[in-house]
């Protein structure tokens, strides 16, 4: 199920009623499962025992049913297949409604004390009932089938885990070997029951524990034997336990969860220490593999599916819960998402190495990036080589005054040796075509390579860059076509002109058209000068400001 | 499972909305609207699909509230019949049938019982209108009607059975263009607007002599005007253009003018509720937005959006298993199939949309996702003669801010056209293992992977990863056109026009070249699971080949003009889509058997442009063998109209249901003090909007118990002001009293109804209705003085069922 749409579904969950009396208080909203999912009515209890029917679809209140308690009510149950509600109460009392004309189906006495909460056996024929015990009534005859006792707190939550009785060899009656599941409130111990045919059921069968309260608890129902049970328990501290356990009889101790989820959020800029963000609800997707998250606060919860992996025991999710939320505000108008775009992309343009790489050169890139990385992290520059001699590194630099080829020469090799961007600049920030040709000429034939490679770096900034190259090509191009990986070493200088190349065309078109434009500005701004002068000199009045501003304009329009 | 059930083609999004003009119900609370051979009821508070109107036989053209009933709604249809429904519970009372030429005629629909009728009687108005509903327009309490075509305007007078005829020249002096596109009545005064086509609009007044009428002119749209609506009480007029901007006119003048912009795309119609509250704007994009009569965004209905061209294909995210393809232009919609809603609209190229003819402006044409959602890969292209600007993008999607972050941008990854792009979908593997395939028609394909940067410089210790280029690849200057990764990831196939070449993934070498000539290579894709040693091709010379990967040599191959091309994620099947004779038909098949599994001729009318395959979240129990390929994923595919279909093996009753099949509930809404005092005037209102010529009896202002209940409730559990307001003016209005419509309420079937022509015209009164004016004025002086007694006992058989009469 998608995000963005649970989110306005939910909101329905914060719908108040409008009474005069007391804080209210809702209980528990409940659609009708399985068999019915397009029902879209909502069943909400009230503290003053009526229950509010309303429509999802339509947005509004559908009816009241009343008359039915006189106190607060506690839980709020549809039946799977007939269109009927169960409900109970604080007034002790269980009634099954009549959803379609609003009435009093049946009213019995659940409990000495109140009745917490109520759950409606897998077949639709028997109801579970907490109050101070658990109670089985059977449905047609409201009779209590069967009683269990071991919650020393109300229960809040009950649950069938499954549908039918494991061992198949017995006849199955629709209820006898079913386990079911409840949590009390204060109590971190979560108990597993079996309605057993003998009468038996003293203790429940096995207990899960949790670190805190549960407050939502789901699970899938396991259909075939082996199939583990997954359960999912959100807690009040606002971590999710999820247990998978294959249901068969009695386990003394209590079971600890497989896997742990927790929410934080990042905590790197501002705020330095991550915040826990709680989680207040969970449910399984259909496909029982992936999980729905309901976290952040409750007036604007987020929902997330998660897909589930339970190898690991402890998972801490991290989310930016602020921006999340900023982005679902835009969302709720006009459902247009701004995906991020940051200054820290890379942006690859032709030319670019990485762009697009040379022909039939596997991995060169890769390989040539570390090579060249190399010298640079490990050897010492010659300045700092020198200042390790203790010799006035000065000396090295003033011969460099009145510039001399051969001197060029040796300083840029020197330069390319150590990779000392000081000497290369100097050297080869020079302009003079002769100097140039002369230097190129006179380097060793070895350093030519790590000219080349140098020269590649730098150009996309220093475009003057390309007297050198051409030098470079025109005197050493014999020594180039020998070497055997020419490819390799030039493919990306090769790439870089090529596309340097093909823009060259547009690029001299767009200055065309700006000199053009740039020129016209200029000249009708002569022209403009022109007029003015004319203007000035023809309006000669006296007679006035305002008729002097009249012929003006006359006259302007007239010149226009 | 019981027999095994037809395979259906069913429709299941993308259906135009925008048909006819929505009408809002007279509680403002729904929303109805026409959409292809259906019409939708919408709730108009949570947007939620309330009912489908099913029965008409082909495009609904018009839908319009019966006058007398107004739980009752009129719809015509290109079958040539014209529907009564009660679309609260979705029941159809009657159904009218016509077939006659086109013309604006009067019909009168008769009272007869039984549900079928054949519509006789009826006279023509006006020949030669046009074709277009927005054309025609009625006038004040019905007396005229106005329609106009190319460049007249006609006003025809019911009453005084005159035709007055305005014409206006091509293009006036500026080269505007003066052509009629829509036209409008006030509803209370004697004055008709026209839009046009250089964007102008006219209010003509004083059109019943032929000579003295007069006209002013509004102009702020800088295109035709699309449509044009009053507002109830005629204060305002709304428009609408291509510029997806409404604007509101107040009081007919040029200079006050209020606006809403940035509406998404052109606005097609224009309605409003008739308590004036909301208006409804429906765009051609399939979107209907509702807006609250301050000119606020209040909510947008919005499906599958339409895109003026869908280049991406349809694609599955496989993060929110929604479908993923063009949407408004320079975004990437996320349609939820479920829901049949749009998740959420990405805006990739980020740059604003200006509506205008003919710009050329960036749009996105491929996109792919890697195998869990991860990465997404847009390529956006901006055509501009004689260059071509394309921008590849790679965003990940960030999972603390739940959004995608634009990872690495490369322009002008290709000096031509991108024609195919995918990732290497492989699960377990991580990041560095993940490989892009863009194809390009500059005769190259690239291979792009992800990176590890560090700085040169190392001033920033942090790494980031980024895309760069791996490889490029090609092959005789061919164009390479499809690109697609075998299963394994081991092996890319990409295929240059006539030949399809294989390549070794982690050394780049050419494995090996098939080709099946005479005919270029339109679709490659290699088989799943068991049949992951055959490849397919399809050319566009009416072949489909397979070829075996071991041993290099074709296996089998079909004569089949095959348009699609899609293999299942989840299984060996393969779905082709064939094109033959103006007949789409789809062929599943094995890759190793060169028998089809299924065979299903004649899916639609229309050419079919991509399919796609979406995982179930549940596999379905499926009885017959034929069908078993649609267990583990559903096939959907997008004809040439934008509208979504898929196939279903339930029986169609079973999929009726799922929106027919409410809990019926009884209404009891609470009794509290509050509601009381809201209930009591909730009736009076809805008495008055029933019988409109009723008011409210003028009594003292102490007298009065709204004002006495207002006075003495307390502040805190009042409704808002806005609603008191109302009713305390009303009570202290003195109302002129009126009963002449009592007489003619008490019958349920309308004497005379509106007409529809057997297209897409709309009437609201009649001829037959215009005889009865004079009699029912008459009756109106008589039935003042009823005494109460008498009143409520005629309001009493009023709301009696008559229903049943229909019934025989």
């Amino acid at each position: 199920m998608p995000p963005q749409n649970l989110l306005i579904s939910f909101t329905f969950s914060f719908f108040s009623p409008i009474f005069q009396d007391g804080p209210q208080r809702k209980k528990r909203k409940s659609e009708a499962a399985e068999v019915d999912k397009q029902l879209d009515i909502l069943a909400i209890g009230t503290a003053v025992g009526s229950i509010l029917l309303y429509s999802t679809v339509k947005g509004e209140l559908q009816s009241k049913l009343d008359g039915g308690h006189d106190n607060r009510i506690n839980c709020v149950r549809w039946h799977q297949d007939n269109y009927c509600l169960y409900s109970c109460s604080e007034d002790k009392h269980i009634v099954e409604w009549n959803t379609q004309t609003c009435k009093v189906k049946c009213k019995w006495k659940g409990d000495n004390s109140s009745v917490s909460s109520l759950c409606i056996s897998p077949d639709g024929k028997m109801l579970l009932s907490a109050g101070r015990t658990i109670k089985l009534w059977d449905l047609e005859t409201k009779e209590v089938y069967r009683h269990f006792t071991g919650h020393a707190t109300s229960v809040s939550s009950l649950m069938f885990t499954t549908v039918k009785p494991m061992n198949e060899n017995k006849s199955f009656d629709g209820i006898t070997g079913l386990y079911f599941l409840s949590g009390a409130i204060h109590d971190r111990l979560l108990s597993v029951w079996q309605i057993r045919s003998d009468r038996k059921e003293k203790n429940a069968v096995m207990s899960f524990t949790v670190t805190d309260e549960p407050t939502f608890i789901d699970l899938t129902v396991s259909e075939v034997k082996e199939e583990p049970v997954k359960l999912a328990v959100v807690c009040r501290d606002g971590q999710l336990h999820l247990f998978e356990h294959i249901l068969n009889g009695y386990c003394k101790k209590p079971l600890t969860s497989n896997c742990t989820i927790q929410i934080a959020t990042p905590g790197n800029d501002g705020d330095s220490t991550p915040k826990p963000v709680p989680i207040l609800a969970a449910a399984f997707c259909t496909d029982k593999q992936s999980l729905l998250l309901v976290y952040g606060n409750t007036l604007q919860p987020i929902i997330e599916r998660v897909s589930l992996n339970t190898s690991e025991s402890h998972i801490c999710l991290i989310r930016d819960v602020q921006k999340v939320l900023a982005l679902k505000t835009d969302v709720a108008v006009t459902k247009v998402k701004t995906p991020v775009v940051n200054s820290d992309t890379k942006v690859l343009v032709p030319g670019i190495p990485g762009h697009s790489a040379a022909v039939k050169t596997p991995s060169s890139g890769k390989e040539k990036n570390k090579s060249k990385r190399k010298p640079g992290e490990t050897e010492v520059s010659i300045e700092e080589r020198l200042g390790a001699l203790d010799i006035d590194v000065s000396k090295v630099k003033t011969p460099g005054g009145l510039p001399q080829t051969d001197s060029f020469a040796v300083l840029l090799v020197q330069g390319l040796e150590s990779n000392d961007s000081d000497i290369l600049n100097k050297v080869l920030n020079t302009r003079k075509e002769t100097l140039i040709k002369n230097t190129v000429a006179r380097m060793p034939i070895h350093a030519v390579i790590p000219l080349l490679q140098y020269l590649f770096n730098i150009i996309s900034s220093a475009s003057q860059m390309v007297r050198w190259l051409k030098c470079v090509f025109t005197l050493h191009a014999s020594y180039l076509s020998t070497l055997p990986d020419l490819i390799p070493q030039l493919g990306m200088l090769y790439q870089l002109m090529e596309s340097r190349v093909k823009t060259l065309q547009k690029l001299s078109r767009l200055n065309g058209r700006l000199f053009l434009l740039v020129t016209q500005v200029a000249a009708s701004e002569t022209v403009q000068d022109v007029t003015e002068v004319n203007q000035t000199a023809k309006l000669v009045y006296e007679d006035g400001k305002c008729c002097m501003l009249g012929v003006a304009q006359l006259l302007s329009s007239r010149d226009s | 499972m019981v027999a095994a059930a037809a395979l259906r083609v069913v429709c299941c999004g993308g259906s135009p909305l925008h048909g006819a003009r929505a009408v809002f119900s007279a509680d403002a609370r729904y929303l109805l609207c026409t959409s292809g051979d259906f019409v939708k009821v919408y709730s108009a508070a949570t947007e939620e699909l309330v009912r489908v109107l099913r029965g008409h036989g082909g495009l609904v053209t018009g839908v319009r509230l019966n006058p007398h009933n107004r739980l009752q709604l009129y719809s015509s249809s290109l079958d040539g019949s014209i529907k009564l429904w009660d679309f609260t519970d979705g029941i159809l009372i009657k159904i009218f049938l016509w077939s006659d030429a086109f013309q604006l005629v009067s019909v009168k629909l008769t009272k007869t019982a039984g549900q079928d009728v054949e519509a006789k009687e009826f006279s023509v108005v006006l020949e030669g209108v046009d074709a277009s509903p927005k054309c025609t327009a009625f006038g004040r309490e019905g007396e005229y009607v106005a329609s106009v075509k190319n460049f007249h305007l006609q006003v025809y007078f019911f009453k005084r059975k005159q035709l007055n005829r305005f014409s206006l020249r091509a293009t006036n002096a500026k080269g505007g263009n003066n052509l009629f596109t829509c036209v409008a009545c006030h509803p209370k005064e004697d004055c008709i607007a026209t839009g046009h086509g250089d964007g102008k609009i006219r209010l003509w007044r004083n059109f019943y002599h032929n000579k003295e009428y007069v006209f002013s002119t509004l102009h702020w749209h800088h295109d035709r005007v699309m449509d044009l609506c009053f507002s109830i009480e005629g204060t305002s007029l709304l428009s609408g253009g291509v510029e997806a901007v409404l604007v509101q006119w107040h009081s007919g003048s040029d200079c006050k003018k209020d606006f809403l912009p940035r509406l998404g795309s052109a606005i097609e119609y224009i309605s409003v509720s008739s308590d004036g509250t909301l208006y409804c704007t429906l765009h051609t994009d399939n979107r209907i937005t509702i807006i609250n009569s301050n000119l606020r965004f209040s909510k947008s209905i919005q499906g599958l959006i339409k895109a003026r061209d869908v280049k991406t294909g349809l694609v599955v995210d496989p993060r929110t298993k929604a479908l993923v393809l063009n949407g408004e232009p320079g975004h990437l919609q996320f349609y939820c199939l479920q829901s049949d809603k749009q998740l959420y609209s990405l805006d990739i190229v980020q740059q604003e949309y200006i509506q205008q003819a003919g710009l050329n402006q960036t749009d996105l044409v491929k996109v792919a996702f890697s195998a869990q959602g991860k990465w997404l890969a847009t390529v956006e292209e901006r055509e501009e003669e004689p260059d071509l600007e394309l921008h590849l993008k790679l965003w990940f999607f960030d999972e603390e801010t739940q959004s995608f972050k634009l990872n690495t941008q490369i322009s002008m990854p290709h000096d031509d056209h991108i024609t195919a792009m995918c990732f290497r979908d492989m699960d377990e593997l991580e990041d560095d293992s993940l490989i892009l395939v863009t194809a390009g028609k500059d005769c190259l394909f690239k291979v792009w992977v992800i990176l590890e940067d560090t700085d040169p410089e190392g001033k920033h210790a942090q790494q980031s990863l980024s895309w760069s280029c791996d490889f490029v690849g090609s092959y005789h200057n061919y164009q390479a056109t499809n690109c697609c990764f075998s299963e394994d990831g081991s092996l890319l196939a990409v295929s240059f026009e006539e030949t399809v070449t294989v390549w070794d993934s982690s050394t780049w070498d050419l494995k090996c070249t098939f080709c099946h000539p005479p005919g270029k290579i339109r679709y490659v894709c290699f088989g799943r699971l068991t049949c992951s040693k055959y490849l397919i091709g399809a050319t566009d010379h009416g072949f489909l080949c397979c070829w075996n990967l071991l041993s290099c040599a074709l296996e089998w191959s079909a004569h089949l003009n095959v348009v699609v091309l899609q293999p299942d994620p989840l299984s060996e099947h393969i779905a082709a889509v064939s094109w033959l004779s103006k007949e789409s038909s789809l062929f599943v098949f094995k890759p190793n058997e060169p028998r089809p599994i299924c065979i299903q001729r004649n899916l639609c009318k229309e050419k079919i442009q991509f399919a796609a395959f979406v995982p179930r979240d549940v596999p379905e129990t499926i009885g017959s063998e034929k069908y078993l390929w649609l267990r583990r994923s559903q096939l959907y595919f997008l004809t040439d109209t934008q509208e979504l279909m898929t196939f279903s093996t339930k029986p169609p009753e079973e999929r009726l249901t799922v929106s027919s099949k409410q809990l019926a509930v009884e209404e009891s809404l609470p009794v509290t003090p509050f509601s009381l005092l809201l209930g009591k005037h909730r009736h009076q209102q809805s008495q008055g909007d029933i019988d409109l010529t009723k008011v409210v009896r003028n009594r003292h202002e102490q007298d009065s118990p709204a004002v006495k209940e207002l006075l003495h409730t307390p502040a805190h559990v009042l409704p808002s002001a806005s609603f008191l307001c109302p009713i305390f003016i009303n009570s202290l209005l003195i109302s002129k009293e009126k009963k002449s419509a009592e007489e003619v309420a008490d019958e349920v079937e309308m004497e005379s109804e509106d007409a529809e022509e057997d297209s897409d015209e709309e009437k609201d009164i009649t001829e037959m209705e215009q005889e009865n004016i004079k009699p029912m004025d008459l009756l109106g002086e008589i039935t003042c003085k009823l005494s109460k007694a008498e009143e409520k006992e005629l309001r009493k058989v009023r709301k009696m069922d008559y229903s049943w009469i229909s019934a025989f």
